[in-house]
């Protein structure tokens, strides 16, 4: 979370709720309504590699609030993050490990491994267009996080065909 | 079937030009046919035509004025008596000529037995008392049309002007010049005014009875009714049949094995275009049988289809026959075709259905091909591939240019489609090839009549001079190169059971020179030559001996050769005068046959002899085959044309076909870098090779059976074999020099399109 | 070699809609035999969506074809409605497809000669109903697919979701028992996919059934059951789950890395 917390930042001064608010309304119902929580201890944590200072406004009818800025050092590391390559690990570590380990392990033949993997992303996948189905047109930024994880599956479920065709 | 229909009205209108295409070739085919069939039943028959449509009189008699004619009413089996119309003789008087003829009255009012056929202008009427309609044969021969100004002259009377009406067919009367005189009829007031001597004009009266069997028993009951002295001149249906008869074998063959040839060239054509259409629609067959056609509604589709395409060209066809007859047609000489009526219903309902049917013969295998066509797989039907052969390797590593190579092996990849186009185009090369070989064969004819047995020009009898006096006219004229003393003699065979008509003619010195097609003349007192008709009907052959009774006397002939004879149905045995001599049966020439000098055309030397002869010889010119063929040859090149025709359209389909198999690959090799000319060079290579192989086949196939179909058809019929002559160098350069045109210009213009295409466009889906 | 999965849906006599047994398709040709598909047992309910998955070479379109009468099968059963349809000849079997079957292709397999019009109401015409019927019938399924000012069109000039949908259209004309369709968005861009898919979706809520062959999961998920082929033999046969409720989001599968 630390990152999309600097970018949003990167635009102007914020506070946690705002903050809050903020990533709600960008990224929708694709990503969980983040905990109010989480953020300010991640700003904590930001704070701590002086990567964002805060400021403690004095409000006249309200109680003070606390608001968060980039520091430079924030800035470049912002600008260090956006430059370079995402690298995503998408190898299913522990089913692959289990697949391979299963005559070891003595557990349930490899086809049903397999079979049972495969059910698992369907049912992924179903919910998946149901959350497409009820996402509204408009709101580009959640069609695309969706089709990006369909997609990723649908390799996945290849992969697994894969795997199919050499283990068994 | 609604849907059937569906697909039906959408294939028509999707392709409209195809259909155009398969339409026009059936009607072509009728039209021809029927034309043909016209010309054959005109030229050979004439007179069961005219009768019927006259609904003539049997029985025609010159009686003399005054004979009282109800009472023939009462004879046994006359339905009607048509007349009595006065008739007078007359002349025709144009320039220095002058024709006989006899005038007939009749009433503005046609008659409704022994009617007349007005075939230009119309009939008497009132309004033009100097209004004459002449009969049509002898209205050709002295070249009066309608509305032509003649001079009529009487015996007795003034010489009156009249105004041609109307030109009409009878059955009345065999054709003028043969039948002399000519007829023209007039209204009562002119006959009146040109012959007003009523002693000189006769009454005409004629008998329809109902069983044409009984005529010679009827004709001598009234005879004896009216009595002898008051009966002028009497004549039969028979005489009037033969007289209008032509029993032209050589004619009839042609025509019969034209009308077999264009059938069979029409439904072969229409095989082949219908198969390259299914080919073409077989995705769309798949799609029909996946939503549940059966295979049957598929076959019965594909035939409903082109049946009914078939019953338009038909259609058409027979409406097209109809206008054209008499445009193409009636521009003939009398002599070639004497009476031109459309043909009785009945026969074109005949040939129509015969049409049809071969129409759903020709598509039945198509569309039993598209039936069984597989239900839509879910990958696109790709053309087949096949390895490169070693043929198609081999060529490539001798540097054989790659696109003619590639292009060359494309066009075998499909072998049913490859067959089909070859075996299509090679039936309508030979098809034209044998069309090709009639044509020359009847220009040899018409060049060298003699070959066909027709050496003499004039045939002599002595008319109304004795023996002698014509014998002398006829040895001492000077256009006369030879001449030939005849007989023609009946003969009784041994088993005493057939009567067959023999020829003595000239003599064993000099014969007759017939065409011997084997064997050779007859030399000698008891040598005879036969035509291939009289050996196939007595079971002989060359050098064998045929005992016969001539009146009465024993006479032995051996066969010494076989001789070409188109007359008396190729049945003839000749000889010379000098055999029935020595048999003890000798007789007098009783007509002499004629050989002229060259150069000297037939109507002039027998001008000569009927002016040196005072008009009494009877002098008849040769019945000249050549001028009835002239017909035959603007038959033959009709069917030539439409040869020529359904060659193109076979050769358009399997090009497209071809094409449409060839493109995708043509795409993946301009992608690997073949240039356009290259491209070009493949594609026109792959539509070609198959389509020069087929016309390289047929043209081959169609000289050597071309003679020897005919000469085959010859021999069947009884003239004998030997007339038959393959075409000319010059025709055999000429057809081929055109198919080859003709599959280049099919092959390269598709070629150039595609080879400009933009290779994404080639290579998609 | 694969062991006995035991399908989790197994099939009761007499409720399915359609049945197959021991089901065996082997092709001959110049590269020798081919086992397609080696006894294959499966059953579709009524108005149940199942679709059948697997890698390319296991057999899914031939089993599709088997089951739609496109081919004969080598050995085996095929119960539509407790008849047994497998040894029809071909002319029965077009009767059977007629009525009982639709189908929808990859490639769409539009009639090229024929307008919209025409190949819609091309099924219902084949079945005896008159042309009024016809026509009534088509202009609902147009207008229920977005299709309606497309009447007159060649298909040939409509885009391929246009062109899927006219199938669609076509292959519903005369209300089948089961509707077959062989990779319907394997030709479609993803949003024409997601029409179709959405399309066959609204069909099945109206009662349809359905049975899909497909490569792609996102099309596969819409079904009740999901068979999955291996080597031209069952491997998997199994309803599909409802989605676990704590990836609701797509928190399960995608993390932001920060």
């Amino acid at each position: 979370m630390r990152l999309p917390l600097l970018a949003l930042l990167a635009k102007e001064p914020a506070h946690g709720y705002e903050l809050k608010s903020l990533l709600e309304q960008t990224f929708g119902q694709a990503y969980p309504s983040p905990n109010i929580g989480q953020i300010y201890v991640t700003l904590q944590r930001l704070e701590q590699a002086g990567l964002v200072r805060s400021q403690n406004v004095v409000q006249a009818t309200r109680p003070n609030k606390r608001v968060y800025e980039l520091t430079p050092a924030g800035r470049d590391a912002l600008a260090a993050w956006v430059e370079e390559a995402s690298d995503e690990p998408r190898v299913r570590d522990d089913f692959f490990v289990k697949l391979v380990l299963s005559p070891l392990t003595g557990a349930t033949d490899r086809m049903a491994l397999i079979n049972r993997q495969r059910r698992h992303y369907l049912s992924l996948m179903r919910g998946l267009s149901r959350l497409a189905a009820e996402n509204d047109r408009g709101n580009k930024v959640s069609r695309l996080l969706i089709e990006g994880a369909m997609l990723h599956l649908q390799a996945d479920l290849d992969w697994l065909e894969r795997c199919q065709e050499e283990f068994v | 079937m609604r849907a059937g229909v569906r697909w039906i009205r959408a294939d028509l209108r999707a392709r409209p030009g195809q259909a155009l295409v398969v339409t026009l070739v059936i009607a072509g085919v009728v039209t021809a046919l029927l034309l043909s069939a016209t010309v054959l039943e005109g030229a050979t028959n004439p007179w069961r035509g005219l009768f019927a449509q006259t609904r003539g009189a049997q029985i025609w008699m010159h009686l003399a004025r005054g004979t009282d004619v109800r009472q023939l009413a009462s004879i046994g089996g006359v339905t009607d008596v048509v007349g009595p119309y006065t008739t007078t003789a007359a002349t025709l008087l144009q320039g220095p000529t002058q024709s006989p003829i006899e005038l007939r009255a009749m009433t503005p009012a046609m008659p409704d037995v022994g009617r007349l056929l007005i075939r230009q202008g119309s009939w008497l009427n009132r309004a033009a008392p100097n209004g004459v309609v002449l009969e049509a044969s002898f209205a050709q021969a002295v070249n009066a049309t309608v509305g032509a100004s003649l001079v009529i002259g009487g015996i007795d009377g003034p010489s009156a002007r009249v105004r041609v009406v109307g030109i009409a067919d009878t059955s009345d009367q065999g054709f003028y010049p043969d039948q002399t005189p000519g007829l023209v009829w007039v209204l009562p007031t002119l006959l009146r005014q040109v012959e007003p001597i009523t002693r000189h004009t006769d009454e005409l009266v004629g008998l329809r009875i109902s069983d044409p069997a009984d005529t010679s028993f009827v004709a001598q009951q009234a005879v004896a009714q009216l009595g002898g002295g008051d009966v002028r001149e009497m004549s039969t249906w028979t005489q009037v049949e033969q007289s209008m008869a032509r029993g032209d074998l050589l004619l009839g063959l042609l025509l019969a094995l034209f009308g077999l040839v264009a059938l069979g060239a029409a439904v072969l054509a229409i095989a082949c275009v219908t198969g390259g259409r299914v080919l073409v629609q077989l995705q769309d067959l798949a799609t029909l049988k996946t939503l549940g056609f059966t295979p049957a509604q598929i076959m019965g589709m594909v035939v409903a289809e082109h049946a009914a395409l078939g019953l338009a060209g038909t259609a058409v066809g027979t409406v097209a026959a109809r206008e054209l007859t008499i445009p193409l047609l009636h521009g003939l000489p009398a002599a070639v075709l004497p009476a031109v009526a459309p043909l009785p219903g009945a026969w074109v309902i005949l040939l129509g259905c015969g049409i049809e049917l071969g129409v759903v013969l020709a598509v039945a295998v198509p569309g039993w091909r598209a039936g069984r066509v597989q239900p839509v797989v879910a990958v696109r039907r790709s053309p087949p591939a096949g390895r490169l052969s070693r043929l198609a390797s081999a060529a490539l590593l001798c540097r054989f240019p790659p696109a003619v190579v590639l292009g060359a092996r494309a066009a075998f990849i499909r072998r049913l489609p490859a067959a089909l186009a070859v075996g299509g185009l090679a039936v309508s090369m030979t098809l034209i090839m044998i069309g090709l070989g009639f044509v020359s064969t009847l220009d040899d004819v018409q060049q060298h009549p003699a070959d066909i047995g027709l050496a003499a020009a004039l045939t002599v009898g002595p008319g109304e001079l004795n023996p002698a006096q014509a014998s002398r006219i006829v040895y001492s004229d000077r256009d006369i190169a030879t001449v030939y003393p005849c007989v023609s003699v009946s003969a009784l065979l041994a088993a005493g059971t057939t009567t067959i008509t023999t020829l003595a003619m000239g003599t064993s010195a000099r014969p007759y020179p017939f065409h011997v097609a084997q064997g050779r003349l007859y030399h000698a007192p008891g040598e005879a030559v036969a035509s291939q008709g009289l050996l196939d009907v007595l079971h002989l052959r060359v050098g064998e001996l045929v005992p016969m009774q001539i009146n009465g006397v024993p006479v032995i002939f051996r066969i010494v050769g076989r001789i070409i004879e188109p007359e008396y149905d190729g049945q003839v045995l000749a000889y010379g005068l000098d055999t029935l001599s020595q048999a003890g049966a000798a007789m007098p020439p009783v007509y002499y046959s004629l050989v002229l000098r060259g150069g000297i055309a037939p109507s002039v030397a027998r001008a000569h002899l009927l002016a040196r002869s005072s008009d009494r010889l009877d002098v008849a010119e040769a019945v000249d085959p050549a001028s009835q063929l002239g017909i035959v040859q603007v038959m033959l090149n009709g069917v030539l044309g439409v040869l020529g025709l359904i060659g193109l359209s076979i050769l358009l389909t399997a090009s497209a076909v071809g094409l449409r198999d060839y493109l995708r690959d043509v795409g993946a090799l301009r992608a690997m870098g073949l240039t356009p000319l290259q491209v070009m060079t493949s594609l026109v290579t792959s539509t070609t090779v198959l389509a020069l192989i087929g016309v390289a086949v047929g043209a081959l196939a169609g000289l050597v059976l071309s003679s020897r179909l005919v000469n085959a058809g010859a021999q069947a019929y009884g003239i004998g074999a030997g007339i038959g002559r393959p075409p000319s160098a010059a025709a055999i350069a000429i057809a081929v020099g055109a198919a080859a045109a003709a599959v280049a210009a099919a092959a390269i213009l598709p070629a150039c399109r595609a080879a400009r295409m933009p290779i994404a466009a080639v290579l998609g889906p | 070699m694969i062991g006995n999965t035991r399908p989790l849906a197994a099939p009761v006599a007499g409720t399915a809609l359609l049945r197959t047994t021991r089901l065996t398709k082997i092709f001959h040709g110049d590269g020798g035999t081919v086992h397609a598909i080696r006894g294959v047992d499966l059953s579709v309910a009524r108005g149940e969506f199942v679709a059948v998955t697997g890698p390319s070479g296991s057999g899914k379109s031939t089993l599709l074809h088997l089951i739609g009468g496109l081919e004969p099968p080598t050995s085996g059963e095929i119960w539509l409605d407790d008849h047994r349809i497998d040894g029809l000849s071909q002319a029965r079997w077009a009767v059977l497809r007629r009525r009982h079957i639709g189908f929808v292709f990859q490639f769409f397999n539009l009639v090229s000669n024929m307008t919209v019009a025409d190949n819609v109401e091309l099924p219902a015409l084949m079945s005896g109903a008159s042309r009024r019927q016809a026509k009534a019938r088509r202009e609902e399924l147009l207008a229920e697919l977005g299709l309606a000012g497309k009447t007159r069109a060649a298909p040939g000039r409509l885009s391929g979701g246009e062109q899927q949908r006219v199938a669609l259209a076509r292959a519903l004309a005369n209300r089948p028992s089961i509707l077959l369709a062989d990779e319907p968005t394997g030709n479609l861009d993803s949003s024409n996919s997601a029409d179709v898919l959405r399309l066959l979706g609204r069909v099945h809520d109206q009662g349809q059934a359905i049975l899909l062959v497909t490569h792609e999961a996102r099309a596969a998920c819409l079904a009740d059951r999901v068979i999955n082929l291996f080597d031209g033999m069952v491997a998997d046969d199994a309803a599909v789950l409802p989605p676990p409720r704590s990836s609701l989001a797509a928190a399960g599968v995608v993390r932001l890395t920060g």
